[in-house]
This record gives structure tokens, C-alpha cells and sequence, in this order.
């Protein structure tokens, strides 16, 4: 995949999702309609690559907007993923050289990594999660199971346990798909997959759309990546 | 501004990292201000069952669910101290929903809310009270 193919892919994602979560905004107070009103066609316009850099620029102001009135992200990490893409994006389109394009859309890959790699490593640091206790107390008792049904989980200690041993193997060796265009893809449908349990178990549905944004930049990233290897 | 930017522009991805006290928020009504609310009632408490259909739905649109979330983000900080900001984020959102008819205020004047603390204390469940409102009055919210 070329640089330009997967920032017009990234941008068609991005887009897409912004647009969902601005769609959601329009249930809100009036002043997150307003706003949502604003964001909604601007990813529109971001999907059809109708001019990109002005467009990813307000996009960012009206993050900015966001952030300084929730005083932090609405939605956590899937918040903090959607000003990375926009604004490595955005980078991308205002670097005056190749060079300056593929350290901003590197950094994007990278972090795309790193919220697999670490968020691995911190669970198998902790005994908790090593035991399975830890996804035993989010199906028990977080705010996060999406019915009384999916609590039930909880109940099912060894199901939870190679849960959690299936999700921190996988984070952790996310970033050996690095390694091979084949791998690369093969990991990324499993990690679509993952998001999506999380969409229907935990109602995280945000992270789904916009992790599947930074997609075709790590995609890109793999292939620039072996060619330097 | 820089302080709320920093933390995304180097995100730290500790998803789950520690399973830490779960809030929850109550709500009662109050016909008087200095007066008890008579139960406490959850607040947006979990449906039995998702249907596959439901679940697709939600997918592409989670709207109540999100600010669910957003809800327990603000309980989370008012386990940690007493926040007036993410105390009166609690009070719009609950203002708002008394706006739009999905809470019924009936004759009640006011509207308290409660922030219960749930934490597992090897395998019994311990339930606390660490944040209780001020009483909101409804007519603010257009009652």
C-alpha cells in the first residue's frame, strides 16, 4: 500500500467514525449538538477527500473544543485515538517533504502498536490478571458488561481465565506482525475481532470504527518497515 | 489546554490496568429541599438481555451507553475527591434526561444523586456511599 492510498483509506475510516460519534453527539446537551452539527459534515467531507488539511485543521479545533469542556476525553481511549489519526494526519499533509510525511504517519503506526503492546504488558504484570480475577471483577462488577445476561460471565472463572490469557498473548506479540505482510493482516483481523467483542460486551463501539482507522497506515507502515530491514 | 493535549499526544495505553472501585449513581427524588429522598433508584440500571439486533444497532449507535460511560468516568473522579466539575456533569446529564422524559420527576421539586463505591474484598462485594449531592432543583431544568 502506498503512502498516499493509506492516508485516503485512514481519512475514509476516520471520517466514517467521526462521523458516527458526532451522530451520537446530537443526542447530548444543546451545546455538544452545535458542535455535533459541525463535526457531522465536516467528516463527511473528510470521507469524500474533499479538501483534507482544512478540513482535519477544523476537525481539530472542535476536538480541542471538546476536551477543554469534558476537561479530558469523552470517551477515553477511543477520544484520545481519534485526535492521534486526525492529527498525524494532518501532519502528514502539511510536511513539506517524504521524510516529514512518513515520521507522522510512523508515529501513528507506532502508537497503534503500543496500545496493544502495553496495554498487554500491563495486564501480565499483574497477578490479578494473570489469574483471571481481573476479568472476573470487570464481568462482575465494572460499569461495563451491556446486560445482566453478560454479567453472567462472571460465573465462569475458567473461561475468563483463557480470556485473559488469549487477550494478553495477543497484545503482547502484536508487534512481531511487524515482521510479515502476512502476519500483519492475520493480526489485524483478530484485533477487528477483538474490538468487536468489545463493541458487543462492553458497548465500547467507538473503539471499533477508530481503531480500524490507524488500519491501512500500519499496513503501510509494515511494508516501509521490511523494505528498511 | 496543553495539560488536557499532552496526555493524547502521548497516550499511555494502560487499558484494565487495575480493577479498582466500581461507582455507581443513584438518583432520588425530593418534594422539599432539607427533605430524605424515600428510595434510591439506579440510574440507567442494566437491560436482562441484548438482542443480536440491538447489539448490531449499537454498533453504529450507542448514544445513551457512551454518556453511560462518560457518567461512570465522573463517578470515578468523585471516588478519588470531591470535584465540583464532574459532580455538576453528573447534575446536567441527569437534568437533561429529566428534560427529555426518561426520568420522571412526577411531583418531585428536587433531585438528589448518590455515588456508591463497589469493591471486591476477597470475593464479598463491599458497598459504599462516597458522594452524595446537593439537591438539584427541577425548575432550573425547565420543570
Amino acid at each position: 500500500m502506498t503512502l498516499e492510498l493509506a492516508v485516503r483509506w485512514a481519512e475514509i475510516i476516520l471520517g466514517f467514525a467521526i462521523f458516527q460519534q458526532s451522530v451520537e453527539l446530537l443526542r447530548g446537551l444543546s451545546w455538544e449538538k452545535k458542535l455535533a452539527l459541525v463535526r457531522a459534515p465536516l467528516a463527511i467531507l473528510l470521507m469524500a477527500g474533499f479538501q483534507p488539511l482544512f478540513v482535519e485543521l477544523v476537525l481539530l479545533g472542535t476536538a480541542a473544543v471538546l476536551i477543554s469542556r469534558y476537561r479530558g476525553p469523552y470517551n477515553g481511549g477511543s477520544d484520545t485515538m481519534t485526535l492521534l489519526v486526525l492529527l498525524c494526519l494532518c501532519l502528514s499533509h502539511l510536511a513539506q517533504s517524504r521524510y516529514w510525511q512518513e515520521i507522522a504517519l510512523g508515529y501513528l503506526a507506532i502508537q497503534l502498536t503500543l496500545s496493544y503492546f502495553q496495554s498487554g504488558w500491563v495486564k501480565v504484570i499483574n497477578p490479578q490478571w494473570r489469574g483471571g480475577e481481573a476479568l472476573q471483577q470487570v464481568f462482575a462488577l465494572s460499569a461495563y458488561p451491556v446486560s445482566n445476561n453478560v454479567r453472567t460471565w462472571a460465573q465462569k472463572p475458567r473461561l475468563l481465565w483463557l480470556m485473559s490469557w488469549a487477550v494478553i498473548g495477543f497484545e503482547l506479540l502484536f508487534p512481531l506482525a511487524l515482521l510479515n505482510q502476512t502476519l500483519l493482516f492475520i493480526a489485524l483481523f483478530i484485533a477487528g475481532l477483538f474490538h468487536l467483542a468489545n463493541a458487543c460486551l462492553f458497548g465500547l463501539n467507538r473503539f471499533f470504527w477508530i481503531w480500524l482507522a490507524a488500519y491501512p497506515v500500519i499496513i503501510w507502515f509494515q511494508q516501509r518497515f521490511a523494505e528498511i530491514l | 489546554m496543553l495539560k488536557l493535549l499532552l496526555p493524547i499526544l502521548f497516550p499511555s495505553w494502560r487499558f484494565f490496568s487495575s480493577i479498582g472501585p466500581s461507582p455507581r449513581i443513584d438518583i432520588g427524588w425530593l418534594g422539599e429541599k432539607n427533605a430524605q429522598p424515600l428510595e434510591w433508584l439506579p440510574f440507567r440500571s442494566l437491560q436482562e438481555r441484548l438482542t443480536l439486533a440491538a447489539g448490531v444497532q449499537c454498533l453504529f449507535f450507542n448514544p445513551v451507553w457512551n454518556e453511560r460511560l462518560y457518567l461512570n468516568t465522573c463517578a470515578e473522579h468523585l471516588l478519588e475527591c470531591d470535584s465540583a466539575f464532574h459532580a455538576q456533569q453528573i447534575a446536567e446529564r441527569l437534568l437533561h434526561a429529566v428534560n427529555t422524559g426518561e426520568l420522571k420527576a412526577g411531583a418531585a421539586r428536587y433531585l438528589v444523586f448518590r455515588v456508591r463505591a463497589l469493591t471486591d474484598e476477597a470475593g464479598q462485594v463491599r458497598d459504599d456511599v462516597v458522594f452524595m449531592s446537593e439537591p438539584i432543583l427541577l425548575q432550573e431544568a425547565g420543570q
